[in-house]
């Protein structure tokens, strides 16, 4: 039985439909990629997951199954599960890291707090107790000056720190599915690196699933496992990620992947080139 | 040393801003390349590393601090509004984001025309006959000369102001990330209409990004900068299959290649870089760029 499996999903926005009958399934410590253009409905599918779409829009999950499989072996329908329900799943079970870590954070408290009140929320510890585990977070995700970082604000800290620091949060309930939605998105290379590594190096220790949803062929390229292609509210093609980028049957993949520009391809040639658009760019 | 004088040559130029307190941001420090005729230039770093200020310099929407900027020859560094306005239209600029590029009440074809009406190039049906050209040039229908900006795409809308750039004929366009917040099929798309425009009306083009993958693509020359400097500078091929500086080599380590089959295992990189904030009266030591092979010059470590 998968970690999670999502079945015929549908959201829709008044007459629009943002997911169109999406269905996928992850095993347990597996790296999903969910690739796709803008507006395709990826980000829309993972807040349905976690249903927090519904909360103050006008998106309504018209139809489908999310079946989350427990620690016990039991299985959940997350989209019939009661608000107090969901609460407990949130963070305990499935937790998600977004785009803008500075739009994540409280802007008025230090981030040791921050991730400390997720472990006293979720995890019933003490203060005390808390500071201490979230000290150990920091260490987990590679924070240097874990000391003095733990009090800092998030306006004192990079990008990428403040990445981390969601990260942290994420992970301190050792929740066994992550969705990260454009986790690296906003940050330079360098430190797009750092985060990917980091993330596949937690998986390692942890053997936490994660949903990875980027617009980013070459990171998609460089950390999954099984890729689904969304064009347009669809799912329009799945499979591994070999099988994805080498033997791609749909011509929105082909099109998809022949605008995509890859390191090292234009070794050799004097000039310029202009992409060879492929599929349904042709 | 270059016999044929370059369209562009920037010799030493610095700019720095300042900050809240005494502190100064050393955003470009003594940076000197050239854009040859014809060519691409690619300017290629980190958030904040001055790659913007540069492209600003060169046109001149900023002033340098110090050093000069020249155009085919002649100096423009110190040429005041009015006497610096005949040259803008050798050089032009498209932005990163279209939408905050176009007035969101203006028809895009007016938009389009006012360069030619602000220097007096053409009016009336002689405009709206150039800015027709100019739309079939980048791919646009004529039919969409009365639209609004919000009645197109992103992609659409970077053709609006790829076209506007186009108007006056220059010799250099400045694309200060213009393909960057673009879907990816869309900047194909924009990029090989850019090397169509290149090879059809012989630009140069300045192309700042931050993406490593599309510089490769579309440059033939490549600047890196770092902290305000250029740490690296050469051809395509020199910079990326035979990369000299460290941070250069660390950028290129860190880029993700849109093939599983050559997945690296790299090693966590650790460290970020520094601010390009210092205390008034100090600043970064001004690196020594050496000539490591013909036209590739790198800074010594």
């Amino acid at each position: 039985m998968a970690l999670l499996a999502v079945d015929n999903l549908t959201v829709t926005f008044d007459e629009f439909t943002a997911v169109d009958s999406v269905g996928f399934t992850i095993e347990p410590g597996e790296t999903l990629g969910v690739v796709g253009e803008s507006g395709s409905g990826k980000s829309v599918t993972a807040l349905s997951i976690m249903r927090l779409i519904e909360m103050g829009t006008r998106a309504k999950i018209a139809g489908g199954r999310v079946e989350l499989e427990m620690p016990d072996g039991s299985i959940l329908d997350l989209l019939t599960q009661d608000e107090p329900t969901m609460r407990s799943i949130r963070g305990n079970q499935i937790a998600m890291i977004f785009q803008e870590p500075l739009t994540s954070l409280n802007p008025v408290y230090p981030v040791g707090e921050q991730i400390a009140e997720a472990l006293r929320i979720h995890e019933g510890l003490g203060r005390k107790v808390a500071m201490v585990r979230a000290r150990e977070m920091f260490d987990l995700v590679r924070i240097p000056e874990a000391d003095k970082r733990i009090g800092q604000y998030p306006h004192e800290m990079s990008g990428g720190m403040r990445q981390r620091v969601m990260i942290a949060i994420a992970l301190c309930c050792e929740p066994r599915l992550l969705i990260a939605d454009e986790p690296t998105t906003a940050l330079d290379v360098t430190i797009q690196a750092q985060i990917l590594g980091l993330i596949k190096q937690l998986q390692v220790e942890t053997g936490t699933a994660v949903i990875l949803i980027t617009h980013d062929m070459g990171v998609i390229a460089e950390v999954a496992d099984r890729v689904i292609v969304m064009n347009q509210s669809r799912v329009v093609e799945q499979g591994p990620v070999e099988q994805i980028f080498h033997s791609a049957r749909e011509p929105y993949t082909q099109g998809l992947l022949s605008a995509v520009p890859r390191l090292g391809s234009m070794a050799g040639k004097d000039e310029p080139e202009a992409f060879h658009l492929a599929g349904s760019l042709r | 040393m270059n016999t044929v004088v370059p369209l562009v040559r920037v010799e030493g130029v610095s700019k720095q801003f300042p900050t809240d307190g005494h502190a100064r941001v050393h955003a470009v420090m003594k940076v000197s390349l050239h854009i040859d005729h014809g060519e691409t230039l690619a300017v290629v770093g980190e958030s904040g590393c001055g790659k913007s200020t540069l492209a600003n310099l060169i046109i001149r929407l900023h002033d340098p601090d110090e050093g000069r900027v020249l155009l085919k020859g002649l100096d423009i560094t110190d040429l005041g509004p009015r006497e610096i306005r005949p040259h803008r239209k050798t050089m032009q600029i498209v932005f990163q984001d279209p939408f905050a590029s176009l007035d969101p009440r203006v028809r895009v074809g007016t938009a389009v025309a006012e360069p030619l009406r602000v220097h007096g190039i053409a009016t009336g049906e002689e405009a709206n006959e150039r800015v027709g050209e100019l739309f079939e040039l980048v791919g646009l229908e004529r039919s969409m000369l009365r639209n609004f900006p919000h009645q197109f795409s992103g992609g659409q809308r970077q053709r609006v102001c790829i076209a506007r750039a186009l108007a006056l004929n220059p010799e250099l366009v400045i694309a200060d990330e213009a393909v960057s917040a673009l879907d990816v099929s869309v900047q194909a798309q924009v990029m090989n209409l850019m090397l169509e425009l290149q090879q059809e009306l012989g630009l140069s083009y300045l192309f700042i990004s931050h993406d490593l993958a599309v510089v490769e693509r579309i440059a033939h020359r490549v600047a890196v900068m770092y902290l305000g400097q250029v740490v690296e500078l050469g051809s395509r091929e020199q910079v990326f299959t035979n990369p000299r500086h460290s941070y250069t080599a660390r950028l290129l380590q860190a880029v993700p290649i849109a093939d599983p089959r050559q997945r690296r295992d790299r090693p966590l990189l650790t460290g970020e870089i520094p601010s390009p904030v210092w205390p008034a009266g100090t600043g970064p030591e001004v690196v020594n760029m050496v000539e490591v092979e013909p036209g590739h010059l790198v800074a010594e470590e």
